[in-house]
């Protein structure tokens, strides 16, 4: 007997949770309902930017994933609808190499890569000779150098895609020494250097802030801006436009300049603008 | 292949460098800690039970510690004894702590499987503590001692490759950083063969070395 109502009751689940599916499924097409793939470190802008969203008749689900996903793939598999955590030149790469054709609709911040110093506290003060630490994997190595090609210290090579490398120096009029090390070695070698390139996570671990930075990346650095990004199909939602919109208004640049101590810049490119990011990479001609 | 002759050659040069004043140093730290385990143990020549009970385990210790993370912790230490801890340079000084107490285990097992009746034989004659381990210890040893430290060489340049953590260069560092994190795998193959070759060259030597001790003594 007692199978018996256990087998009803499964049963009667069942066709209500299909149900209920089914309503929503049905209403997808008017659906508020937006869900957003980001990392744990933005949540808490996120979670300001719901509140907003709410009352303007969104419902926006944050889903928080971890390292080992890429957010790119859950957007192109159509489990997320938009997602924030990648910079422009990361998404390039991603469509390049995965053949997805995913796209930018709206800038969010960058996480800028910094030149700090326990000696000096002045960019006069890079002499001929002096030692740079920046980090040795390629991505932050070449952000590394085109934050010093920015600031007139050197210029990266003809060939420059993004990647740092010794090769990829053109010009070093004054025979800095570059040193490669690990990203998170960089804060821990600063007496050993005149300077570090620190990047903005490690420089936050290590109890640094930007505002300590004698030089550090701006909204020029456009290949490391960070985005919105949703499938190419997608790209004219009013709804996802609406929460770039909220994302860059002015109580979320002024929450996110107070909730990271200044360590995040919140910024605010067209998409025309962001679009000739790879300029950024030649600019010395 | 993406990356140029200079910086090959220059991480050849790195290498070579790492692995030839890191093993000097390794291995005299591995012989003064290997033979000290061994004379001091239990009914040994030298025993002494709060040498050897102190030894051991830094011994331990220094063998559990991932490289990476050795590299990172003596970062103070290393800046006192050579000034910097970044470069080439810097980095030979967590090498040698690195492979110093594995030598010293690899020259304790040699050490080991010389003949007891040869002490035996030694003290009979007379021969102080600092005689046996010099006359009759090691010379007995020496073949089987070359090819630990034959080992030990092979163990050092494959922790070479660490040694990029804290700019110090070399094949290892520019298989990772130019090969493996470009995805360039004409570099990875390069740097990879290479060091098959300086692997293939260092046992060859090791095991003729070896072989003309063995029958000249």
């Amino acid at each position: 007997m007692k199978k018996w109502h256990l087998l009803l009751i499964l049963a009667l689940t069942t066709v209500l949770l299909t149900a209920c599916n089914g309503t929503n499924k049905a209403q997808g097409e008017e659906s508020t309902n937006v869900k957003v793939g980001i990392r744990s470190s933005e949540v808490k802008t996120w979670e300001f930017i719901a509140e907003q969203a709410e009352k303007e008749g969104i419902n926006l689900e944050l889903v928080t994933l971890s390292a080992q996903v890429d957010p790119n793939q859950t957007l192109a598999d159509g489990d997320i609808d938009i997602n924030a955590f990648q910079h422009v030149a990361y998404l390039d790469l991603f469509n390049t190499n995965n053949g997805t054709d995913i796209v930018p609709i709206g800038t969010t911040i960058i996480a800028p890569l910094g030149l700090y110093s326990s000696k000096h506290d002045s960019l006069d003060d890079v002499k001929d000779g002096a030692t740079i630490a920046v980090p040795s994997d390629p991505s932050n190595w070449g952000r590394a150098l085109l934050l010093l090609q920015e600031n007139g210290i050197l210029t990266v090579s003809d060939d420059f895609d993004g990647n740092g490398g010794e090769d990829r120096i053109k010009e070093n009029p004054k025979n800095l020494k570059i040193v490669p090390v690990d990203g998170a070695t960089t804060p821990r070698v600063m007496e050993d250097t005149d300077f570090a390139i620190i990047n903005n996570g490690v420089a936050v671990q290590a109890g640094l802030y930007l505002k300590d930075a004698i030089i550090h990346e701006s909204d020029t650095a456009k290949p490391f801006i960070n985005i919105i990004a949703t499938n190419a199909e997608d790209a004219e939602n009013e709804i996802y436009q609406k929460i770039v919109e909220i994302y860059q208004n002015e109580e979320t640049s002024k929450f996110i300049e107070e909730t990271y101590s200044g360590n995040y810049i919140p910024v605010k490119l067209t998409l025309e603008e962001l679009s000739t990011w790879k300029e950024v990479y030649s600019y010395n001609d | 292949m993406e990356v140029s002759r200079e910086i090959i050659l220059g991480a050849i040069w790195e290498t070579l460098y790492m692995v030839s004043i890191g093993l000097f140093f390794g291995a005299t730290l591995g012989l003064i800690l290997g033979i000290t385990l061994v004379v001091t143990r239990k009914g040994h020549i030298l025993e002494n039970r709060w040498v050897f009970g102190i030894v051991n385990p830094i011994v331990n210790i220094f063998r559990s510690i991932p490289f990476i993370i050795l590299l990172v912790a003596i970062i103070p230490f290393t800046r006192l004894i050579v000034g910097t801890a970044i470069g080439t340079t810097a980095a030979i000084v967590p090498l040698v702590l690195h492979i110093g107490p594995y030598i010293s285990r690899l020259i304790e097992n040699s050490l080991l499987e010389v003949d007891e009746g040869i002490i035996e034989a030694a003290k009979a004659m007379g021969a102080t503590p600092w005689q046996i381990i010099r006359k009759f210890l090691i010379p007995e040893a020496f073949p089987s001692l070359i090819l630990s430290v034959t080992t030990a060489t092979i163990g050092l340049i494959g922790a070479t490759a660490m040694a990029g953590a804290v700019g110090g260069g070399g094949l290892g560092d520019v298989a990772i950083t130019y090969g493996y994190q470009r995805f360039d795998e004409m570099t990875i193959l390069v740097t990879v063969i290479l060091l098959v070759a300086f692997v293939q060259l260092i046992q060859t030597i090791g095991n003729r070395l070896e072989r003309h001790f063995r029958h000249s003594s």
